[in-house]
């Protein structure tokens, strides 16, 4: 007995050792099988893997939460189910900095969908809000759509940035109503 | 013996065994474990760190070495690597058959009936659970200690050293932390002192004092009379399942052989072994030697406490009990090979039926349950994985069967790695109800919220039938019926999908509930007869029964319901008759309201109750 022991300790540790040095991240491994990437219905600024469907006139993502836009600005969204029968409702949320309202007073945002063009809307005071109207059912009918937004005007690249800089937007997307 | 002879002579059972339960090393986890794993997540500070290791839980059991230190510390050396676990459990078990070969030849002074004990016990198709069920090293671990306690006993008898009695002492006492079956002991020392070594008795009925005590202490933490599987039958039963037991142990659980062998021949062969060791210690109690008695003892002694148990009948239960007709085959062994050839022949013959039968019978189960718990683990795996690729978002499982929620889902493993998992509506109808282990509605995320959760992206869908796990979502969504209501008849309060459902008071969904200040309101579906019932389960905190109990109010469709008093912190499940003006509204309101709240030092909210979920039923 009193040379098991320590035998038992010697396969324990030439045993556990190679157990220890095998610990990976398992979840590497191929233990699911994934869809193809299907476009979101709304998608938020701070999301990597909606990224390509801010597909012009936003810059890159800042603060892990936001992006400054451009003058006009474009996303690609997936039509919700049931959109091509009643309808959907597009929803922008963003927000007008000081320095935007200071240099330029108001900015006019207006939304268009292949063609058609929303109310639009005028902000005079710096804060957050949200751009909200009825899509009609007729403009919902493919399995996605572009929607433009555009500013009416925007800080000139070199005023206070590189860049030329309209509103800041944290999310965009379709909803049901 | 020549070194290469001895070394073999140790080394041998547990290389049979390893053979025979080879699938046991490589054995993911599965059901309990998880539960178990996720221990750790309890442990915050030193407090609850004690609360962890020694608490009573299921059944009112604490095993702080075989259950509480083993699972948190490997979980926190290895993760989800069950490996080591494996190896703990087999080093463990290698351990036993050396404890084994080395008291059954000290007590029959043959070393050949030290090996053959080890190898017919090593080989018992009643090991196969514990070989291959990590939740299960608890009786490994419980034979460790009976083993070597009674090792130095036998090596105090044999010197008169009184070391190595408080050697025997010692191991005892640890026993008791490894499985409530050491209270055994007493009468395993006693019985064999008694029967072989009377001079020696009296110094073992202290052991049975400590027992006694423990046997006391248990029953005031966990009273007997439980109900269902676990309620205890002290009547002819008893004998019933005593032979049911032996005729596993003596063969293979439920008479069961991998190759089909008809029961008759299964039951025939009982009947030979059984004769045969029952014969053989008959012959030498009749002769003076009353050492194969005692082999036999062990076996009752070692299955005594679970023999009331009468509808919980479980394959590893004879698994310490065994080691004692091990013994008594091994000496049965040793002792024909002493004698004419026909007394040999006859033997092997016999040792040739048990290992027949044994063997694959042990290797088939320890299969079976290996081939379980890789199941779980694509499962489990699976949805670690789906968590990392949709961190934020519910995952909910599409066909999962019976078997897989039983043993992957319902111990809730993703939990480990944070993930919120749900079924998906309908999979509870597939599911065979088992009311003593759990209730699988409370897994499913009901239609009106998963309908809602679709429409949203907050949800995505994996077909848990498909090797591997398979991402389902669009054709989920493409193919559910979403003409369903808005408020369910069941919330699940800790998940944010029924965010929508909940007042405005309420403070954000955490793992298991959900708090709410002094008043909350929410809304549920209706009843859809008057005798349905509203059931209310949730948490109180003992810091805010400090001040003596809080009344509980709750209204349903504005009407008041008849207020009730908790006293007690912890869990609770209430349930409320709900009016007849409720019945059959496609919502209703429900308010709660506790006449006190708190404020916990550092958090700054104002706590009432914590809902862990609410159904109209």
């Amino acid at each position: 007995m009193r040379k098991t022991l320590p035998a038992i300790l010697l396969a324990a540790s030439l045993l556990w050792g190679p157990a220890a040095c095998k610990r990976r991240d398992r979840a590497s491994v191929q233990y699911t099988e994934e869809e193809a990437p299907q476009l979101a219905t709304i998608v938020h600024a701070a999301d990597p893997r909606t990224a390509a469907q801010f597909v012009s006139g936003f810059h890159d993502i800042e603060q892990n939460a936001w992006r400054w836009t451009a003058g006009r600005f474009a996303v690609v969204l997936r039509v919700p189910r049931g959109a091509a029968e009643k309808g959907a409702v597009l929803r922008l949320k963003f927000s007008v900095p000081e320095p935007v309202v200071e240099k330029l007073k108001t900015v006019t945002l207006r939304a268009s969908i292949e063609g058609t063009g929303f109310e639009p809307e005028s902000f005079t005071q710096a804060g957050e809000f949200t751009y909200e109207r009825e899509i009609p059912a007729a403009l919902m009918t493919g399995e996605s759509t572009r929607v433009e937004f555009s500013l009416d005007r925007a800080l000139p690249a070199g005023e206070i940035d590189r860049r030329e800089l309209g509103v800041i937007v944290s999310s965009v997307g379709f909803e049901t109503p | 013996m020549k070194r290469a002879a001895r070394a073999a002579y140790w080394t041998a059972p547990s290389l049979v065994c390893l053979a025979v339960y080879w699938y046991g090393i490589q054995a993911w986890f599965q059901a309990d474990d998880f539960a178990w794993l996720g221990l750790s997540a309890e442990v915050r500070d030193w407090s609850s760190f004690l609360d962890a290791m020694f608490s009573p839980r299921a059944q009112g059991t604490v095993r702080p070495w075989s259950e509480r230190a083993f699972f948190m510390g490997f979980y926190a050396l290895f993760g989800l690597d069950a490996l080591p676990f494996r190896i703990t459990v087999f080093l463990t078990q290698f351990a036993n058959l050396v404890l084994v070969a080395s008291i059954a030849a000290r007590l029959t002074a043959s070393r050949a009936a030290g090996f053959w004990a080890a190898v017919f016990w090593g080989t018992n198709a009643c090991l196969a659970h514990v070989l291959t069920w990590s939740s299960a090293y608890n009786q490994a671990l419980c034979a460790f200690f009976l083993l070597l306690a009674f090792h130095f006993l036998l090596r105090f008898i044999e010197t008169g050293r009184r070391r190595y009695e408080a050697a025997q002492w010692v191991v005892f006492l640890l026993g008791f932390g490894a499985q409530e079956l050491n209270v055994v002991y007493p009468a395993l020392a006693g019985g064999y002192t008694l029967l072989a070594a009377r001079k020696h008795f009296r110094r073992t009925l202290p052991l049975a004092a400590v027992s006694l005590i423990y046997v006391v202490a248990h029953m005031l933490v966990a009273p007997p009379g439980g109900t269902g599987l676990y309620a205890m039958h002290f009547d002819l039963a008893l004998l019933r399942t005593l032979a049911t037991y032996w005729s596993w142990t003596v063969t293979v659980p439920w008479l069961l052989t991998p190759y089909g062998l008809p029961t008759g021949w299964v039951v025939a062969a009982v009947v030979v072994l059984s004769a045969a060791l029952v014969g053989f210690a008959v012959r030498h109690a009749v002769r003076g030697d009353r050492l194969p008695a005692f082999f036999l003892l062990w076996y009752l002694a070692a299955l005594a406490p679970l023999l009331p148990l009468r509808d919980h009948l479980t394959e590893y239960y004879p698994y310490v009990a065994a080691i004692g007709p091990a013994m008594l085959g091994g000496m049965a062994m040793a002792a024909a090979w002493r004698r004419r050839a026909a007394w040999k022949a006859a033997a092997v013959l016999l040792a040739a039926v048990y290992l027949v039968i044994a063997a694959p019978g042990a290797r088939a189960a320890s299969k079976w349950l290996h081939d379980r718990s890789r199941r779980v683990e694509r499962l489990v795996r699976g949805l670690q994985r789906a968590h990392e690729l949709h961190p934020d978002r519910t995952i909910l499982l599409h066909n999962v069967d019976d078997a897989l929620f039983w043993t992957g889902v319902l111990d809730r493993p993703y939990r480990l790695f944070g993930a919120r998992v749900f079924l998906t509506p309908g999979t509870e109808q597939k599911i065979a109800p088992n009311p003593e282990f759990g209730d699988p509605r409370e897994f499913v995320l009901p239609a009106e919220v998963t309908a809602r959760a679709l429409d949203r992206d907050a949800v995505v869908v994996y077909d848990a039938s498909a090797r591997p796990l398979r991402n389902i979502t669009r054709a989920y969504t493409a193919a559910f019926d979403y003409r369903v209501a808005d408020a369910p008849r069941r919330i699940d309060a800790s998940s944010p999908l029924a965010d929508y459902l909940f007042g405005p008071t309420w403070y954000s969904a955490e793992a298991n509930s959900r708090w709410m200040p002094e008043k909350g309101t929410l809304r549920i579906a209706g009843p859809t007869a008057p005798s349905q019932q509203l059931v209310v389960r949730g948490l109180c905190a003992a810091e805010n029964l400090a001040a003596g109990p809080v009344e509980l109010r709750v209204t349903a469709a504005g009407v008041p319901l008849k207020p009730v008093r908790i006293d007690s912190a912890g869990t609770f499940e209430m349930a409320f008759p709900l009016p007849e003006a409720a019945a059959g509204k496609e919502a209703i309101e429900i308010g709660l309201e506790v006449s006190r709240a708190y404020t916990p030092p550092g958090d700054g909210r104002r706590l009432g109750l914590a809902l862990g979920s609410i159904e109209v039923r």
